[in-house]
């Protein structure tokens, strides 16, 4: 990435500097842990603690808590719903990470491969769509897909299709659909633009020399370039599974717009579990649970990025 | 005038003080307590700004501390009642809050208990549904702010065109209307409604189940509540009800309470520079149910001279309002809209709080809403709501207007979005009678559930 | 899919037809993708009676200013105080914390070093939906509801985990020995650490400030918990606010356009701003990582 002429008398030890005292690196993450130990240390630690007692409103408003062992952790276990909406999150974010990545990097190809120009004109559109702020979003795609004055409706009905006064955000398929479409369009941007960067460092002549070698574009695209681009791919795909799983502001945006049965997400059902019906123990619980949901999720991932870290 | 009711509410509030420490309230000293500065709660932008002015400056007068008010809305309100009511150092002294969300927060003990200013604020003549859902073992802690009861907005040229030119007289009629209007669809529009109720919209849904002597949920002897879906009565309801919903209404199954005026709105044209008609905006129904403030949003579209912003003007030719029959030509029992007042019982103000109450309560203040539109807490000043059609509508309709009940557990029932499940599959056409028990089995534990 | 390698410099210059077509493709996405927000900026230049039509019309012909000056009155100017000083906080703490951070993980070994990184990967993954009470309780308790200190310490803390991992992959990729060989020729530590080695991390702190920035700027849920003060209020808070609203009447879907458009633009002109290293930024971190 830069000039490195200065070089550099190789010392003995080619792992990094030597320092006298071992004190030094506790000193550079003292600051960023002081900071998340400040602001997530007494939530998480108030989240186990209530997750163990029986806290609703009366108890926020002063009631001193009975302790219930695991009886939450018992309730969201045997909860039919919970399943429900565990499966869904599942689902959901498998679909729109995966989406997401796929667009991004076809995105990103199809940058690689345009004039400049027209690069240009299609780095723009994204870059605008991910500057967007996310209540800005999703009440343009609400206004967007309206059952009644929708653009989206009305344009596909002029392409000869019944679409007039279809309820998108009637059923929990299509509430989903219309996520999708807001989640994706939102992080593609991202995607395209981190694996666009990881393509332009591909080497040319290697490239060059694979096509005279008469390799196909997929082989070449499988062979040379997702090894080269792999890890943007790993953290970006790290970064969207946690994301999507925890998906929440475009759900609760669309719900509150219209909501069909059957349309929560964890975020969502956490959040009417605690602030909307007051049971802030089973909301605990809840979150403690998807936690452990999402780290056996992306064991897997986060061991290779480990792995590839060290 | 209004120094000297200032004068009267002052004495009333030394007079209160003084009772107020001889029943023994924990309520501080309060004789000699100087200026307070308090904060208010009003949820939503219902109250008008002359009445905010009011209240802050009467408070300035009777008080010498400051009022602030502070605008909540719908969406966020039970977020912040949840985390700030608990909270002494940020409490508002005073809120308002939704009567459907009052019990569960009075059992929880988050208000302060205000009987012994009860009959000094309006006592009896306090409209007694609100009063019962901030009531717990006898004790006022929450008491009505104004109430907004539901009636019908409908479109009268349309009514007419479809062949019915007088408004219904009982309940029967009224259910056969809409659906003569439905299938004559005069204009010939697409997914017309003759009269447009989403599917989710269980605050106006529950009018059927009223209207035919049933109820949502009752108290046994043991003090305990019973969902009652299933009673014969709410079967019969929700048996009209999704008659309506599946010959009538056109309105998305998923559809909540929110904004129906933009249905019965929608016959305006566009018209270009020159005044040449382009467009026409889609009408989408006949007839709409909605709180008596929702007037303020139906009409013509015109433009405010002063601040040149799109407003509704109503136009008494093609609009019209009427309170739902009953079965027996009466007005129907709907749902009241409105909400409660209630003082933070973690608030260190509260001789402030306490006079801000009085403010509230006081002859003027009550006439002032009833002036808005605002149905006044006190029965006594109904007559300020004047003599229109509105006023009409809106006391005959409040005359037998319910609430939901006053278990504890009620603002979780809301919170679960079960109600609006339940209407849906109701609306969709599912089976009444198996539907009803499923429900009633769901939400029974939660209304008891403290 | 099939030239991958930038042509110019290739001696076999062909202009393909696949060439074209995937010009019209690109075209056509690139359309796709900027209509909702064409979409809202054109709506915010037409009146209500426009927009609530069932025909849309696609094109701002006859549109005005008139939205925006309603939304100008109702407290922007304020709320794009509040969210410029929480996201700039937000972000050069957020951001010299981390790289600090990076730098111990990248440049040391040291004991708990695997459990450190682990926990910033893992922490990331808590729901923030069930944190609020608890969240609430604390920022309450030491006083500080309502300012701009209190929500931007819960911001920092949200962010650092990505922005460490980030940071991480350029501060490996810069040799340690630049550094060393740059204090042999005399530079102090400080100098030799600005003259050497921050040139080469700018792309990385920018790659991970727009992460920061965009996370701060969008947040609306703990602020609405934190900043219940009306005049505290953050832009996201502000527009949702003013949705909600225009909604109890007749959603005057002009000024929600223009409210949402006013809210974007600054990150727009953020991003125009840091626009030429961000996509060195995003390669260096990502290939060197």
């Amino acid at each position: 990435m830069t000039s490195t002429d200065a070089t550099t008398p190789k010392s003995d030890t080619t792992k990094g500097v030597k320092r006298k005292t071992h004190v030094t690196p506790y000193i550079l993450i003292l600051p960023a842990s002081i900071m998340l130990l400040v602001a997530m240390g007494y939530p998480l630690g108030w989240q186990i603690w209530a997750s163990f007692m029986k806290f609703g409103l009366r108890q926020q408003f002063g009631a001193p808590p009975d302790f219930v062992g695991l009886e939450n952790y018992i309730s969201v276990f045997t909860n039919k719903t919970t399943w429900g909406v565990v499966a869904r999150s599942l689902i959901f974010c498998v679909a729109n990470a995966a989406l997401t990545l796929v667009v991004g990097i076809a995105l990103a190809l199809l940058m690689n491969a345009v004039s400049k120009a027209v690069r240009l004109i299609l780095q723009i559109c994204l870059l605008l769509a991910w500057a967007m702020p996310v209540v800005a979003v999703v009440t343009v795609w609400i206004w967007l897909f309206d059952w009644r004055r929708g653009v989206i409706n009305y344009i596909l009905t002029h392409l000869g299709l019944n679409f007039s006064s279809f309820n998108w955000l009637g059923t929990s398929m299509g509430l989903y659909f219309v996520a999708t479409v807001i989640v994706v369009w939102m992080s593609v941007p991202f995607v395209a633009f981190s694996v666009f960067a990881g393509l332009t460092q591909v080497s040319e002549e290697v490239m060059e020399a694979a096509s005279l070698d008469g390799a196909s574009a997929t082989r070449r695209f499988v062979s040379i370039i997702v090894p080269m681009i792999r890890p943007v791919l790993m953290i970006v795909g790290l970064l969207q599974i946690i994301w999507d799983l925890r998906v929440f502001t475009q759900i609760k945006m669309l719900q509150d717009a219209q909501m069909p049965l059957n349309s929560d997400l964890l975020g969502t059902y956490i959040y009417r579990l605690g602030v909307g019906s007051g049971d802030f123990a089973m909301a605990s619980a809840l979150s403690i649970f998807v936690l452990i949901i999402t780290i056996i999720f992306s064991i897997a991932y986060v061991l290779q990025l480990i792995k590839e870290d060290s | 005038m209004k120094g000297k009711i200032a004068a009267v509410a002052l004495g009333l509030a030394a007079a209160l003080t003084l009772t107020g420490c001889a029943a023994g309230t924990p309520t501080p000293s309060t004789t000699t307590t100087g200026a307070q500065n308090i904060t208010f709660w009003l949820i939503g932008n219902d109250t008008p700004q002359p009445l905010r002015d009011y209240l802050v400056d009467e408070y300035k007068k009777v008080n010498g501390g400051t009022l602030t008010i502070e605008e909540q809305t719908w969406g966020d309100i039970i977020t912040k009642l949840t985390t700030m009511l608990p909270d002494a150092a940020n409490t508002p002294d005073v809120t308002e809050i939704g009567n459907t969300q009052s019990p569960t927060f009075t059992n929880v003990g988050a208000f302060a208990d205000i009987s012994d200013m009860y009959s000094t604020l309006g006592g009896d003549k306090l409209l007694q549904s609100f009063v019962d859902v901030g009531k717990v073992d006898g004790k006022n802690y929450t008491l009505p702010y104004y109430f907004g009861s539901r009636y019908m907005f409908y479109r009268k040229d349309v009514w007419a065109a479809a062949g019915v030119t007088a408004p219904p007289a009982t309940l029967a009629d009224f259910n056969k209307d809409v659906v003569t209007i439905t299938e004559n669809n005069p204009d010939a529009i697409n997914d017309f409604s003759g009269f447009f109720l989403g599917g989710q919209d269980w605050r106006n849904g529950i009018s059927w189940i009223f209207a035919n002597g049933g109820d949502l949920a009752k108290q046994g002897a043991d003090g305990t509540w019973t969902s009652t879906f299933s009673d014969p009565n709410s079967i019969a309801g929700l048996t009209q009800l999704q008659d309506i919903q599946m010959k009538a209404s056109k309105a998305p199954s998923t559809a909540k309470d929110q904004s129906p005026w933009l249905y019965i709105n929608d016959s305006d044209s566009v018209t270009d520079a020159n005044g040449n008609v382009t467009d026409s905006t889609s009408l989408a129904a006949a007839t709409i149910m909605a709180p008596g403030w929702a007037h303020w949003s139906i009409g013509d579209l015109t433009k405010d001279a002063t601040t040149g912003k799109d407003v509704r003007t109503w136009n008494d030719d093609t609009f019209g309002v009427f309170p739902l029959p009953g079965n027996d030509g009466k007005p129907a029992p709907v749902f009241a809209g409105g909400s409660n007042i209630g003082i933070s019982a973690k608030s260190s103000n509260q001789a402030g709080a306490r006079q801000l109450m009085e403010i509230i309560f006081s002859a003027e203040y009550q006439t002032m809403l009833g002036q808005n539109g605002l149905g006044p807490a006190n029965s006594d000043y109904v007559s300020s709501l004047g003599s229109d059609e509105f006023a009409k509508a809106l006391i005959d309709s409040a005359s037998n207007s319910k609430l939901t009940p006053a278990a504890p557990g009620w603002a979780g029932v809301e919170a679960s979005g079960k109600l609006e499940e339940f209407f849906q599959k109701v609306a969709d056409g599912g089976d009444i009678v198996s539907l009803a028990k499923e429900y009633d089995d769901i939400i029974t534990p939660m209304l008891n559930q403290k | 899919m099939t030239t991958l390698a930038v042509p110019t410099r290739s001696p076999r210059r062909r202009i393909r037809i696949s060439r074209v077509l995937l010009s019209i493709v690109a075209i056509v996405v690139a359309l796709v993708w900027v209509f909702p927000v064409y979409w809202m900026v054109s709506s915010s230049l037409l009146p209500n009676v426009v927009l609530t039509s069932t025909k849309p019309r696609f094109f701002p012909f006859g549109g005005s200013l008139d939205n925006y000056e309603g939304v100008m009155s109702s407290g922007f100017l304020r709320a794009l105080g509040i969210s410029l000083q929480v996201t700039l906080i937000a972000v050069v703490c957020a951001i010299i914390f981390a790289f600090l951070a990076a730098l111990a993980i990248s440049r040391f070994k040291f004991r708990g070093r695997r459990s450190f990184v682990l926990a910033i990967l893992f922490i990331q993954m808590l729901p923030a939906e069930g944190l609020f009470i608890a969240q609430y309780k604390m920022v309450s308790t030491v006083g500080m509801l309502n300012t701009v200190i209190g929500i931007s310490v819960l911001y920092i803390a949200a962010v650092i985990p990505f922005t460490i991992w980030m940071l991480r992959g350029f501060v490996a990729g810069i040799p340690a020995e630049l550094e060393e060989s740059a204090k042999v020729d005399g530079c102090s530590s400080v100098s030799a650490f600005f003259r050497i080695t921050f040139p080469l991390l700018a792309p990385g702190l920018v790659a991970s400030g727009v992460y920061a920035f965009l996370q701060a700027w969008n947040e609306f849920t703990i602020a609405l918990v934190i900043l219940p003060k009306e005049d505290m209020r953050t832009l996201p808070l502000w527009l949702r606010g003013f949705i909600q609203a225009s909604q109890a009447r007749e959603t005057d879907w002009g000024q929600v356009m223009a409210a949402s458009t006013l809210v974007a633009v600054p990150v727009i002109i953020f991003f125009l701003i840091v626009q030429g290293r961000l996509t060195s930024g995003l390669v260096a971190g990502a290939v060197k990582g």
